[in-house]
């Protein structure tokens, strides 16, 4: 998290004009230096690989397309990311409860036929339910018992993999070698547009899940007291916010859109809840949570640029001699420039040596550790 | 019990004995390290590859050593000094590392998914001179590979260091209380960035007994959550070293009938693999509900939970 740094000069004004945006920006290129360095090092050129992600990725209907595909799972874990870490609630979570939605969306996909216009919104919203139950638990508890949420989310995310591949192995497995659960009927499917890709309806309700947060956060009192609780749970706390009763809600409510997450992967693209199916989405909504600064416009942006990624990185496989994990690679090192906060005060320092003199009702930065002054 | 199972658990639960004396360092200087995982993933490629090139077990085990260590530096620059969250900078040094590993897998091994060659050389097994003749511990304990005994030898040293020397107990002191710390003028940030080297450090040993004596391979997240597994043994006992390395023992027991008893009894393998998380979870919430009750039932919302 940033804090505005109040400053003088045309300098200072146009930079704390871009903030926003500077920041991801800076952190994407020194993601891109960095693993140019690294593709170079491995004795390819990092300007044909780069190539190579864009046209894989951008160029073309069908890459467009798969883009588009690998984007929809990222705008919901990012979003779900995004509102819990807005509201000071490190719900790293989100791939545990994807699972869980995913599972809970499988289960009502096959087992209760009914016609779609029942069907398909009653799966989703198992998705969502599924999800918002899974992320219920490090919330109480963290309200209730004061246990951090964080070691609880860290754990349950191993618990859901092993829980849901039991009822695909055990429980539920349909007839065959693959560890899976039966096909959803077609009445729970989500329709898809196209044979090139599995990009289905799902990415409408994914993006329309983030405008309607970005209103919520900007319009409502709710979205205002969650970026209160984010910035100092004290200060919302006495200023009468009902930070227990806030808190329980935002992860219910980030919990069951990563849900929805596994909802769409289930019923868009893989037509059935397969054991282990995630290659980690909900890791890389944390990714996409950080580049959007936990904005959810900001997701749409994040979301689309990880989706690329993704996309171009089968393409790249392909192409050269390196694998696609150079993606994550980029990606989580976006995220670790990103995490460090004293570095863009630091470098604005750099850029502007005389310092900005304070104003006397400047607030002083809320996270701040003693031992910095 | 069968013998065969108790031998396998002493071996499974070594690298989660380095891992959790690796994560309890940083536990007891007050860092929630989460990039165990990542550290040793790590490590467990640069003795694989090392080792390739060279032959050396001694030059793997050195690099593997030094490679999580650069690795525990980074993630200690960005948490300490550019004040990263401990949990981003944790969760994005694993993955990093992940996808580098699988990356360089690639690139410098040629090689998808997994590497293996008769070329990389593994631990000797080694027989205890006495031991071995006593029929069940000898069965048990016998027969190990060096970094076995290493990882056990450790326990005591990283308890004695904690509890009995001036390091130990500036490195508690950053932990329970960093402004007291400061005022007693130890050097905070030193101490938990040593921590987190130190960490580094066994996780290192961690990898390369993983990838060069568990087994004498490298594939891409070889290490399957171990480092969440230790984490949990830290938690679950915490922070105390021995209690911590018992509890290690356990989870690996755990482990080790997983892979087992299906074949015997026909039981999903998925439910021991949830032993130790769910275990911990509930520990953590027995905990909770003690101190939540010990407390005034109407005290306020608790902000800093560490």
């Amino acid at each position: 998290m940033s804090f505005e740094t109040t400053g003088s000069g045309p300098g200072m004004a146009v930079l704390n004009f871009c903030r926003p945006a500077v920041q991801p920006i800076v952190a994407v290129l020194i993601a891109t230096i960095v693993g140019g360095l690294l593709v170079l090092a491995l004795g390819e050129n990092p300007i044909e690989v780069y190539g190579l992600l864009i046209s894989g990725s951008l160029v073309g209907v069908p890459n467009l397309l798969v883009t588009l595909q690998m984007m929809t799972p990222l705008l919901f874990t990012g979003l779900a990311v995004a509102i819990s870490f807005r509201a000071g609630l490190w719900n790293i979570g989100a791939e545990g409860q994807m699972l869980v939605g995913a599972l809970f969306a499988g289960v009502v996909g096959y087992a209760f036929p009914m016609p779609w216009f029942l069907h398909l919104p009653l799966a989703i919203l198992a998705g969502f339910v599924g999800g918002g139950l899974w992320s219920a638990i490090p919330a109480l508890l963290r309200v209730y018992l004061g246990v951090n949420e964080l070691v609880v989310c860290l754990m349950l995310n191993p618990i859901a993999l092993l829980l849901t591949g039991f009822f695909a192995t055990h429980v539920f497995k349909a007839p065959g070698p693959t560890n899976k659960l039966p096909d959803i009927a077609p009445s729970a499917a989500l329709p898809t547009f196209s044979v090139y890709s599995q990009v289905n309806a799902g990415i409408f309700i994914a993006l329309a899940c983030c405008i309607i947060f970005a209103i919520i956060n900007v319009r409502t009192v709710r979205g205002f007291e969650w970026k209160i609780m984010g910035l100092s749970p004290r200060f919302a706390y006495y200023g009468g916010i009902n930070v227990p009763r806030r808190a329980i809600w935002v992860m219910i409510l980030s919990g069951g859109i990563a849900g929805l997450a596994g909802a769409e992967q289930v019923l868009g693209q893989y037509g059935a809840f397969y054991d282990n199916f995630s290659p980690g989405y909900g890791f890389d909504g944390i990714a996409v949570a950080m580049l959007a600064n936990f904005n959810p416009i900001g997701v749409i942006v994040a979301a689309f640029l990880f989706g690329a990624l993704n996309g171009g990185s089968g393409v790249l496989q392909m192409m050269t001699g390196l694998s696609k994990y150079l993606v994550q690679v980029l990606q989580f090192i976006t995220v670790l420039v990103l995490a460090a906060q004293f570095s863009w005060d630091w470098l604005i320092l750099r850029l502007f040596p005389e310092p900005p003199p304070k104003s006397p009702d400047a607030v002083e930065p809320v996270n701040a550790t003693p031992t910095e002054a | 019990m069968d013998l065969e199972i108790l031998n396998s658990a002493v071996r499974i639960s070594t690298p989660l004995v380095f891992a959790a004396m690796g994560g309890l360092l940083t536990y007891q200087a007050g860092m929630l390290n989460i990039a165990l995982d990542g550290f040793m993933i790590v490590a467990a490629f640069t003795a694989v590859a090392t080792a390739y090139f060279t032959g050396s077990l001694e030059l793997a085990l050195l690099a593997a050593i030094l490679a999580s260590m650069l690795l525990a530096a980074l993630m200690a620059m960005f948490n300490i000094k550019f004040r990263a969250h401990i949990f981003i900078a944790g969760t994005a040094v694993t993955f990093l590392a992940y996808g580098l590993t699988a990356l360089l897998l690639k690139g410098v091994l040629g090689q998808d998914g997994v590497f293996t060659s008769d070329r990389i050389p593994t631990f000797p097994v080694i027989h205890l001179p006495v031991i071995e003749n006593i029929p069940i511990i000898g069965e048990i304990f016998s027969g190990h590979t060096i970094l076995v005994y290493v990882a056990y030898v450790f326990v005591p040293i990283v308890a004695w260091t904690l509890y009995q020397t001036k390091w130990g107990l500036q490195l508690r002191v950053v932990g329970e209380a960093p402004e007291a710390a400061a005022a007693a003028g130890i050097n905070v940030d030193w101490v938990k960035f040593q921590a987190m080297l130190l960490s580094g450090l066994f996780c290192g040993f961690a990898g390369a007994y993983l990838s060069l004596a568990y087994v004498s391979l490298f594939a891409n997240k070889m290490t399957n959550e171990r480092g969440l597994i230790a984490l949990a043994a830290i938690f679950f006992a915490r922070g105390n070293p021995y209690l911590t390395a018992m509890v290690a023992i356990l989870f690996g027991t755990a482990t080790a009938l997983s892979v087992r008893l299906p074949q015997v009894t026909g039981l999903a393998p998925q439910l021991l693999q949830l032993i130790p998380y769910v275990v911990t979870v509930l520990a953590l919430v027995l905990v909770g509900w003690r101190t939540t009750r010990a407390r005034s039932r109407h005290s306020a919302w608790r902000f800093d939970i560490g």
